[in-house]
């Protein structure tokens, strides 16, 4: 039995639902030594920034339990760079890139995607307004569902490409920011990025990453990024949506597929284990084919819950 | 070129309660490795600890005839006490070699180099050791530790480069001279030495001092850094050290081994 693993995402159609998530694969191009790039369903990149950024000063990572906190600063190379150092390599490479942008303030983001504009070797925009460890922008706009709205409505006007916005989970009702960004413009949503956490060294009582707190990622998210996902897919069930958070595994992914995701992204288990990705496509092939699934498109969204009490019982 | 593979454990040699040496298969990784170059271990397959952890590879030999890589280790939290409790013949992933190898290309015979190690920084040295001894380019060993139990594998500097050449400092002066191992490079130093390169790996108060050292004496210099890592080949930007041109250089990929000019010590965290 063939299995037809292709998912479309709007106008964006992937040759598989395993895409790579911002911020834990570079720009790929790292990553070339250890698998073909043109095997993945898409590569998001680290988050770009109209001029170069250096980010944080260290210590920006430490371990916790089933995961790791950072505070990193969105470090990049800036977007003229990348277009013309990295894309053509990508390009390539046949690696189906989604470039993921951030800025301090709205006019920041807009100029990031418009140099961007419509490149045809970009498959889709994806907006950073949830990263936690910056002092400005970033999650100023996504914990605001106003003020991401105004700014997803600018961006939209600056590029024909698909646009995804990432949103963040360190908010109340994760529905609100999903409405406000498909309302103003936005194609595809991606969630989660990551959590912010506070883990402190308690002989010398200082946290243990420079910047205070940072954001949690790996496994020990994955229930609340599930969650999530099944939440979004509910209020807005014609969107469709990359599920990130903590995937290590070919039944990871489907249990985000079956929460309500078109696609995902792995992100922190590339530290780990730099081959990761490549392999779980083939898992993906694999499980399909043992389940019975013809097309892994099928999968989405086919949670089964079962009815909640409407009283308390006892 | 990077690669990721599964290497068994040959044997483990533990020489205290902390320290160890840890041998596993040389698999296509050893033959790669130049000295300085690190590898990944992942300490068991489950989640605790979660990421790899990075370690010099201090040597490539053999174990009863199998081609094998050494790590030698100090045991200071799970990832590093897990990996040192590992049974003969346990996979472990490994990735590598990886990052910036030690200098050597321009070294010939005629050169005298210093090699300074502070505790467990003696671990990238050992295949340095070997490699110099096999140009036969000769160098002087300045060993510090806290005491005679932290200054680990004497024996194969001491084969390589010869006894005479080979200086220990402890804290407690149970070996060597009482003091510091920066005194013992000072000495040497305003004794007349001259080095065409320095290489050292260590705490961050020894990197410092040695830093103002070479920088006084002018005295080339390449420092082994060390870092906690996520990833180790240059994407999660974790590992970063700040550099004298204000930007953060990351210690995976540019380094480990860098030149101590490169770095802003004063905003190395500690």
């Amino acid at each position: 039995m063939s299995v037809d693993l292709s998912v479309r995402l709007g106008r964006l159609v992937l040759k598989n639902p395993i895409a790579t998530a911002s911020g834990t694969f570079g720009y790929g191009l790292e990553f070339a030594e250890f698998l073909p790039l043109g095997k993945l369903g898409g590569i998001s990149v680290k988050g770009l920034s109209l001029r170069p950024c250096f980010g944080n000063p260290p210590p920006r990572i430490c371990e916790t339990d089933a995961g790791m906190l950072n505070a990193i600063g969105l470090q990049n190379v800036g977007v003229e760079a990348f277009l013309s150092e990295k894309l053509p390599e990508l390009e390539r490479l046949g690696a189906t890139v989604i470039a993921n942008v951030w800025g301090d303030m709205e006019d920041d983001y807009v100029a990031v995607v418009e140099r961007i504009g419509g490149d045809r070797r970009v498959a889709a925009i994806e907006l950073n307004v949830s990263c936690p460890n910056v002092v400005k922008g970033g999650l100023i706009f996504g914990n605001n569902p106003t003020a991401l709205g105004a700014l997803v409505r600018r961006v939209r006007g600056a590029t024909p490409l698909p646009l995804i916005v990432k949103l963040s989970p360190n908010v109340t009702d994760i529905t609100a920011t999903a409405k406000a960004s498909v309302d103003n413009g936005a194609d595809i949503l991606s969630l989660i990025n990551t959590l912010v956490g506070l883990s402190i060294d308690i002989e010398t009582r200082q946290p243990r990453i420079g910047f205070t707190t940072g954001g949690l990622s790996g496994p020990a998210i994955r229930p609340v990024a599930v969650r999530m996902v099944w939440e979004v897919r509910k209020a807005l069930p014609k969107v469709p949506i990359f599920g990130i958070g903590g995937i290590e595994s070919v039944e990871h992914v489907v249990e985000f597929l079956i929460a309500g995701a078109d696609a995902v992204q792995v992100g922190t288990a590339n530290f780990r284990d730099p081959t990761i990705s490549a392999r779980l496509v083939d898992d993906l092939a694999r499980w399909c084919e043992a389940h019975g699934i013809r097309r892994v498109a099928d999968l989405t969204g086919t949670l089964k819950t079962r009815p909640r009490p409407e009283h308390r019982f006892g | 070129m990077a690669v990721n593979e599964s290497l068994r454990v040959l044997r483990t040699v533990h020489y205290d309660a902390t320290h160890y040496s840890l041998f596993l298969q040389a698999g296509s990784i050893g033959p790669q490795t130049k000295p300085g170059h690190f590898a990944m271990l992942q300490a068991g397959d489950g989640l605790r600890p979660y990421l790899r952890r990075a370690f010099s590879i201090a040597d490539v030999s053999k174990v009863a005839g199998v081609p094998a890589m050494e790590f030698v280790v100090k045991a200071v939290g799970i990832g590093t006490e897990a990996l040192g409790r590992f049974a003969e013949g346990t996979p472990i992933p490994v990735l590598g070699p990886l990052g910036v190898p030690f200098p050597l290309d321009d070294l010939t015979p005629s050169d005298r180099v210093a090699l300074v190690a502070g505790g467990i920084g003696l671990a990238p040295l050992v295949l340095l050791a070997r490699e110099l001894s096999l140009r036969r380019i000769s160098a002087d060993l300045f060993y510090g530790g806290r005491n005679e139990k932290d200054v680990l594998k004497r024996a194969d500097f001491e084969r390589f480069l010869g006894p005479p050449r080979c200086r220990y400092a402890t804290d407690d002066g149970s070996l060597g001279r009482k003091g510091l191992v920066t005194d013992l490079v000072t000495q040497a130093l305003d004794g007349g030495a001259s080095y065409r390169r320095l290489f050292a790996c260590g705490p961050l108060p020894m990197f410092r001092t040695l830093a103002k050292t070479v920088e006084a004496a002018k005295l080339d210099a390449s420092f082994a850094l060390e870092s906690e890592m996520a990833c180790g080949f240059g994407v999660c930007l974790g590992c970063v050290a700040p550099t004298t041109d204000g930007r953060f250089a990351t210690v995976c990929k540019e380094g480990p081994c860098l030149p101590p000019s490169a770095i802003d010590w004063s905003r190395v965290h500690g």
